[in-house]
């Protein structure tokens, strides 16, 4: 399966050969976790920064009451902490969702690459903008969208990110996201998120069978989501020979 | 922990809940119940002047063991006729 921070970062910058080799050297030695653990913790000082290579992770807070508050989610390519070392210590935690492939970069190798090689800096760069964007998308969405276009704009989203990174067809992908973890995402309860998929689902938008979600038809779905790709700053397609490939299995 | 299932209908649409949520006892399953109504009612933008949401608690078993109802009832005070926005 090719190497999803190599496609995500090709939105981000023009890699060339000797940029592609050093990212793949980086992400060479991995880490299996399984599903369901933190892979760190507020207050924790990480030395190493962390990528997802393949699975689901989330960034949560945990409020005094209990209460947990899913402020984002980590799909392949992504790095967990890339800025810690410059922030010092986490202000959140890191949990996965699925098992996942993880794999820990030194902090001074990120020094390296970033005094080195400069196509890479700038995508590194424009990967902490999107997710600032990411996350600007998630607070419209809750303080301005109802319930249901909240959801499918999540899902629009999701099926976006994944298909940069070869990990979703045109129309589906591997969706492990609890109805809970959804409540804790989107701040609606969980009866409420159970509502909504089914309103999605009569009204054709979503097919979920098990963990394998279906979008039908993507176009209607972002348009009933009112959603616009811009703040994902992909460059999808611009590039030849790109090997974006169609990877997902359905039905595995 | 016992499992509830919360069964919402606003007169639109009903939702019967298949998947159901484990609470630690009925008082927990009533609470949760009620705190869904407002989450709901959120979404609902009645057309007309009456406007009733529902939750219905279920047991594991199937029998209802709860109910929590929240209305909108909207009426204009004068006769109606001035100041009406237009269609």
């Amino acid at each position: 399966m090719s190497n999803p921070l190599i496609l995500k970062l090709q939105h981000g910058a023009d890699l060339t050969d000797e940029d592609r080799a050093m990212l793949e050297s980086i992400t060479a030695r991995t880490r299996e976790v399984g599903p369901r653990e933190d892979l760190i913790r507020e207050g924790d000082k990480p030395e190493h920064v962390r990528l997802v290579l393949e699975g689901f992770a989330f960034r949560y807070k945990m409020l005094p009451d209990g209460q947990r508050q899913i402020t984002g989610y980590l799909v392949p390519g992504d790095f967990c902490d890339l800025h810690v070392w410059i922030l010092g210590e986490m202000d959140h935690s890191i949990g996965t969702l699925t098992r996942c492939t993880i794999v820990e970069v030194p902090g001074e190798t990120i020094n390296e690459l970033t005094a080195r090689y400069p196509r890479i800096a700038r995508a590194l760069w424009w990967a902490t903008l999107v997710e600032d964007a990411v996350t600007r998308e998630a607070l419209v969405g809750m303080g301005q969208r109802p319930a249901d276009r909240q959801l499918a704009h999540f899902l629009c989203e999701l099926l976006l990110r994944l298909q940069a990174v070869g990990r979703a067809s045109e129309t589906s992908y591997e969706f492990p996201v609890t109805q809970e973890d959804l409540g804790d995402t989107l701040g609606l309860s969980t009866v409420h998120v159970n509502r909504t998929l089914q309103k999605l689902r009569d009204d054709g938008l979503i097919t979920l069978r098990g963990k394998a979600l279906t979008i039908p038809d993507p176009d209607a779905l972002k348009r009933f989501a009112g959603f616009n790709p811009n703040y994902l700053h992909l460059r999808r397609g611009e590039k030849k020979g790109d090997p974006r490939g169609n990877v997902f299995r359905s039905g595995a | 922990m016992p499992l509830f299932y919360f069964d919402i209908d606003d007169g639109e649409r009903f939702t019967r809940d298949e998947q159901g949520l484990d609470c630690p006892h009925r008082e927990a399953a009533r609470d949760y119940a009620i705190g869904v109504l407002p989450d709901l009612a959120r979404e609902a933008m009645p057309d007309g002047d009456r406007h009733k949401i529902v939750v219905t608690v279920r047991e594991e078993s199937g029998r209802p063991v709860f109910r929590a109802v929240l209305s909108i009832d909207a009426e204009w005070l004068d006769d109606g006729r001035q100041d009406r926005r237009p269609d």
